[in-house]
């Protein structure tokens, strides 16, 4: 690899450890708070050298791909290897834009052989771009899912032409292809088992094994299998066959046995994440009833050892939660009766996580964490979900905490500001319009525009590698999925008592007032009662990632007085010109004021959770 | 009255005493069969208003100066009179029922018309109260609009029947295309269906001839009239079921014609059999609480109707209350002597038809079969990109990929941006849609797609456009038959590198665009400055450059004091692909964004995006 290459790999690795929470370390609040300071300094520094080396080495290669060296092309493809290691994916829009550019040069050579490879590393590098969008409508990333799945069919379409192309690595890379066909979510769920068993029927055929050898046969129909077993969690809706059912219940046990092996052989206990599968099997495909499963379930999370922290017991504490709180969802009638467990299981994790060692913490913690977040059942005086969030938020990312508290405390200023003229400017939300003109009334909107900021932007924990843990700018296609965290957001909020009438925020803080730009094309603003906060939260938001860190993926900074002056250009476009009537009537240093207020409280709170989580690590 | 009781002289059959009442004269007794005959009762009025009485043969014979004695002539002339008494009648409750229907409408139309009418006054008081908040006003203004169309169509239908009941309405013969009909009425009715979430279908039947002549603008009241009652009669999520075929009809006028079959079947409320007999009576609606809130004057059926009549033409409905209606219409229509242009289609060239609507798939397969071509149909994306693989590597790519409406995994046009990079910028891409066009160029053309072919398919349309995007060769050769040619077309390209520059211009001069090149943004700046206005359709600008880079040779070029210095389209090249860059670029005055190493079918995508799909040659 090239030195700017090495040097940007070293970058990401450094920010990705600065975008964690920051450790004690005995620092005092002040000498902690500065900590906080020099990290955002050091993460700017990294980021904009980071921009100069793609814009100075590897954007110039790219341009003159053309006549590229072949020492030039292979660097390239080392580099691009390096952003997206299983299991510590750097930079996957990155390593999307590479395989692009090497898969034109290829068309453009009419270099079959380079086509197949780089069809199937640009479909890895989408799998993992988009692999972000969980939770989000099938009809929103249903063209993501198709630009990855569309490239594996490509470079798969060559099988028929196995004998010809003689080299084992391109015949890997078509069979792998074809493999990964049936990774993403499918229209017709069944799709994906009839997928899978197509590819199982390619790879069992002894004439395509006879004529490369060389091959690791063995290891990728194994990987079908872990595919099909997978693809259980698609028959929800009871639609399979006969057929199905014997494919799955087939491939199921042929991972169990597998790893039921690799355990004894071991000497280990049988890794929980492989008893699940195994187990929603036999009950998808008949042989367990869904009470015994909840009871198989529930003893092997009651089993779980909470001093330890190794990925299959974090597993254990978090996924399997995760998985059987969607079970209940599906089945809420198996909820009555299990309230107070519930809460105690979530209790559990919460004090699991807080005293997770922070050498151990990774990606998965996180991701674990994220999967329950999409599954959590709110139960009448037990944890409630925006404690929950608030928890993810602060706990793992620290930036997205810092944005979102300076944007609540500046919406609720701001919303003070305009009650103290108007009293009655929030009284489109129904809620309010009801409430007596008192301070009780003022008092419920201002922890409501609270609440709103606070949540916001609450969908970015789905797809941090966007956000928190971007390494440069954005490129056109990530700028595409990061537009997505609005309705992300309002699908983790709106189902849940707790967080419902933040929903509305999340999902319309960046669309238009004069609804010609801006997105989503969900958010209807006329249509949303609760416009005049949304409106709110839009600007504040709008204002903080103008002058806040924000700039650091969208490019865009401006001074707070250019922010403001800007935002009263844009009056009657993107903002409501009742509000920028206010921004002229002091509220501009009123939010200015307030912004920096709500830094310095998310410090605090930062700081007093580093410090709690100190505590429940002592023994 | 009750002096009138009796008197000798009506003891008699059929005889009656009147009393002479100013310029008339009023009846004081009668015996019954007189007042049964007349319906006169004493007291009433009986010459001057009773049109019974005229039809009698009276003799009258005087009493004194003011009375005298009337009788009623011989039974043969009661007999007439009964039946005149009993049309009369008859046309009573007529005119009385035509009346309360008037009334009805009167009562309804002044409902109806209050309706939009409170909108406008309404929607128009509130954005003048919110002058200052652009969306709101926006909003009023838009629903300002909505009821003024509204309330339009009301004056409009109203003004259509009393043309028609006054004789004053006449119909016009043109030659009009079947296709362009139906597509219309589609356009229109369309997102009205989607609205309510219903299905509208439109199904093509046997079709003999496209080119009619007829009045095409009331053939397409009629068929609105009908459609739009079937979307407003039937509950959201239902289905409307319609169809068009021809027989062959009756010469007329020594030439050909045929007869063109309408059916409209909806699962909509239906009508109750007493309805079906006064639907073409006007001023009638169904009276249902569930679609109180329906708007029409209940003019509609009845226009129809007579427009379908004075077409020489004949209409029926069946109908049944909650299961749903079917109309069927049939109008004859002399067929158009045209001349035929010949397709230039290669006999058995093979066309990769993608949809998996199978009454669609079916129409395109006769289309395509019928005109010597090979049609290959697969239903999903996925079959179709694994097949276009191993076309292309078999070297036996098909003319064209013909998208339909619909693939079992993915949106047609996820297919087609894929298609575009596999198989290259010369390769003809149509999409066969019932989606409008307008709403849907921008992502269809950035998709790769090259021609759009309008929903209810018509074999002419779907074989001419085939023909214009293949040009005819017997293709079989990597889909170079359908390259397109942009020779009236001129290109600045501005590169610095000279490789950069050649691959550029070679990938551009394929498409037979003229490109003139330049070394520099200033040298660009330059020759943009020294051509006439309108020399230059497009330009490709480099950003990084010597002397002067793209970002100032383009506000320099958008600097000048001529009309196309704002609007010649100027395309960024660069390989900065950061979202900033592209906000730089737009910030200089350039409208698009194109990522080195130049794709080809990227480059393409821009060139039909701004020269069009079927380029306009010679233009200078």
């Amino acid at each position: 690899m090239q030195t700017y290459q090495e040097e940007y790999l070293h970058n990401l690795e450094e920010l990705y450890a600065l975008s964690r929470r920051k450790p004690l370390d005995g620092r005092t609040p002040e000498a902690y708070f500065a900590a906080l300071a020099q990290d955002q300094a050091r993460t700017e520094t990294l980021i904009l050298r980071n921009m100069d080396l793609l814009r100075s080495q590897l954007f110039p290669l790219l341009d003159d791909l053309f006549h590229a060296g072949r020492e030039d092309l292979d660097h390239l493809f080392q580099f691009a290897s390096r952003l997206l290691v299983p299991g510590k994916e750097l930079d996957p829009g990155l390593f999307c834009q590479i395989h692009r550019a090497l898969l034109s040069l290829a068309r453009q050579k009419q270099d079959r052989s380079a086509m197949i490879r780089e069809l199937y590393w640009l479909g890895i590098g989408r799998n993992s771009l988009y692999g972000r969008l969980v939770g989000l409508d099938f009809s929103l990333t249903e063209k993501y899912v198709n630009r990855m799945r569309l490239c594996f069919t490509e470079a798969a379409a060559y099988l028929k032409y196995f004998d010809e192309l003689s080299d084992d690595e391109t015949r890997g890379y078509i069979l792998r292809s074809r493999a990964n066909m049936s990774l993403g979510t499918f229209k017709h769920p069944r799709e994906k088992i009839h997928m899978v068993k197509t590819t199982q029927e390619i790879l069992n055929d002894q004439e395509y094994q006879k004529k490369a050898p060389a091959l690791p046969w063995d290891r990728y129909i194994y990987m079908t299998h872990q595919q099909m077993a997978a693809s259980i969690s698609y028959a929800k809706d009871h639609d399979m066959t006969p057929e199905d059912v014997e494919a799955v219940m087939e491939s199921s046990y042929i991972v169990f046995q597998r790893r039921l092996h690799e355990a004894e052989a071991n000497r280990q206990r049988l890794s929980n994440r492989w008893a699940l599968p195994y187990h929603t099997t036999e009950f998808y495909c008949g042989v367990l009833t869904l009470d015994q499963l909840l009871h198989q379930l529930e003893a092997l999370m009651d089993h779980a050892d909470l001093s330890d922290y190794s990925p299959d017991s974090c597993y254990t504490v978090i996924s399997m939660p995760a998985f059987y709180c969607q079970y209940l969802q599906h089945y809420p009638d198996r909820i009555a009766g299990r309230e107070t467990y519930l809460d105690s299981l979530y209790r559990r994790i919460l004090r699991y996580v807080e005293a997770f060692p922070k050498d151990l913490e990774g990606d998965v913690l996180f991701r674990y964490l994220c999967q329950l977040s999409h599954t959590f059942i709110e139960i009448a005086n037990g944890l409630l979900y925006r404690d929950f969030l608030l928890k993810l938020l602060v706990r793992f990312v620290p930036q997205l905490y810092i944005h979102a508290a300076k944007v609540a405390w500046a919406a609720k200023a701001f919303c003070q500001l305009i009650l103290s003229h108007e009293p009655d400017f929030f009284d489109d939300i129904p809620e309010f319009q009801v409430m007596p003109e008192n301070a009780e009334k003022q008092q419920a909107i201002l922890d409501y525009a609270a609440g709103c900021g606070l949540f916001h932007d609450i969908g970015e924990v789905n797809m941090l590698e966007l956000f928190a843990h971007i390494g440069r700018q954005w490129m056109a296609e990530e700028e595409q999925v990061a537009q997505m965290h609005t309705d992300a957001g309002k699908n983790l909020l709106a189902p849940r008592a707790s967080t419902s009438r933040y929903a509305d925020a999340a999902l319309g803080h960046h669309a238009w007032y004069d609804g010609l730009r801006g997105y989503p094309a969900a958010y209807q603003r006329l249509e949303c009662p609760s416009r005049q906060m949304v409106d709110v939260i839009g600007l504040v938001d709008w204002l903080e990632n103008l002058t806040g860190s924000a700039w650091l993926y969208t490019g865009e900074s401006m001074t707070f007085d250019q922010a403001i002056n800007a935002a009263i250009e844009l009056e009657g476009k993107r903002f409501s010109p009742l509000l920028t009537a206010w921004l002229r009537e002091g509220g501009a240093e009123c939010i200015q004021s307030a912004f920096e207020q709500g830094l310095q409280a998310a410090r605090r709170r930062l700081y007093e959770d580093s410090l709690r989580s100190l505590d429940a690590a002592l023994p | 009255m009750e002096q009138l009781e009796s008197h000798p002289a009506t003891e008699q059959q059929g005889h009656l005493v009147v009393e002479r009442t100013g310029a008339g004269w009023r009846v004081l007794f009668a015996d019954p069969s007189a007042r049964k005959l007349t319906c006169l009762e004493p007291g009433a009025p009986a010459d001057w208003a009773d049109l019974s009485l005229r039809q009698l043969d009276l003799d009258r014979q005087p009493l004194d100066e003011s009375h005298q004695l009337w009788q009623i002539g011989k039974s043969a002339d009661k007999q007439a009179f009964l039946q005149a008494n009993a049309a009369l009648e008859a046309a009573l409750r007529s005119a009385e029922e035509a009346n309360q229907a008037k009334s009805r409408f009167l009562s309804s139309m002044s409902h109806d018309i209050r309706t939009p009418m409170n909108a406008i006054v309404g929607m128009t008081a509130i954005g003048l109260s919110h002058i200052d908040e652009k969306a709101r006003v926006q909003d009023c203004l838009s629903k300002i609009q909505t009821a003024s169309s509204h309330l339009m169509s009301l004056v409009n239908d109203v003004l259509d029947m009393s043309r028609i009941d006054s004789g004053r309405m006449t119909l016009h013969e043109e030659r009009f295309s079947l296709a362009d009909l139906i597509h219309d009425v589609a356009v229109i009715l369309r997102p009205q269906a989607a609205q309510k979430q219903q299905t509208l279908r439109v199904e093509i039947g046997d079709i003999l001839e496209e080119h009619l002549l007829g009045d095409p603008l009331r053939l397409r009241q009629i068929l609105v009239n009908i459609i739009g009652n079937a979307i407003k009669y039937t509950q959201a999520g239902g289905e409307i079921q319609t169809s068009f075929a021809q027989r062959p009809a009756q010469a007329q006028r020594g030439g050909a014609s045929v007869l063109l079959d309408f059916s409209c079947q909806d699962n909509g409320i239906g009508m109750s059999q007493a309805f079906l007999q006064r639907i073409f009576l006007p001023f009638e609606r169904v009276n249902n609480t569930t679609i109180s809130r329906i708007e029409g004057t209940g003019l509609g059926m009845s226009i129809v109707k007579k427009l379908v009549d004075s077409m020489s033409g004949e209409i029926s409905v069946q109908s049944q209350e909650g299961q749903g209606s079917l109309f069927q219409v049939s109008i004859p229509l002399p067929v158009s002597p045209q001349t035929q242009n010949a397709l230039a289609l290669p006999t058995g060239g093979t066309i990769l038809v993608a949809e998996s609507w199978e009454d669609r798939a079916e129409k395109i397969h006769q289309y395509l079969t019928e005109a010597d071509l090979r049609p290959v149909t697969l239903p999903s994306g996925m079959d179709a990109v694994t097949w276009l693989t191993e076309a292309q590597y078999e070297n036996r790519m098909p003319l064209a990929l013909l998208l339909g409406q619909e693939l079992t995994d993915m949106p047609t046009l996820n297919l087609a941006s894929h298609v575009r990079q596999l198989a290259g910028q010369a390769f003809p891409i149509l999409l066969a849609s019932e989606a409008d066009w307008v709403q849907l160029e921008y992502r269809a053309t950035r998709a790769g797609i090259n021609a759009f072919v309008p929903c209810p398919l018509f074999r002419s349309r779907l074989l001419k456009t085939l023909s214009d995007l293949t040009g005819g060769s017997n293709g079989q050769t990597g889909g170079q038959s359908g390259e397109i040619d942009y020779s009236g077309y001129r290109v600045l390209l501005v590169e610095d590198n000279e490789l950069n520059q050649e691959i550029a211009m070679e990938l551009l001069e394929m498409t037979g665009v003229q490109v003139e090149t330049a070394g520099d943004g200033l040298q660009a700046a330059e020759k943009f400055e020294a051509s006439p206005p309108g020399y230059y359709d497009l330009i490709f600008m480099d950003i990084q450059m010597p002397v002067m880079d793209g970002y100032q040779a383009t506000r320099r070029i958008r600097q000048l004091a001529r009309e196309d210095a704002k609007t010649v389209w100027i395309v960024a090249m660069t390989a900065n692909a950061f979202v900033e860059d592209m906000r730089l670029s737009q910030e200089a005055g350039m409208n698009e964004h194109l990522s080195k190493p130049v794709d080809i079918d990227r480059l393409n995508e821009i060139l039909r995006g701004r020269l069009g799909a079927a380029p306009q040659p010679g233009k200078q």
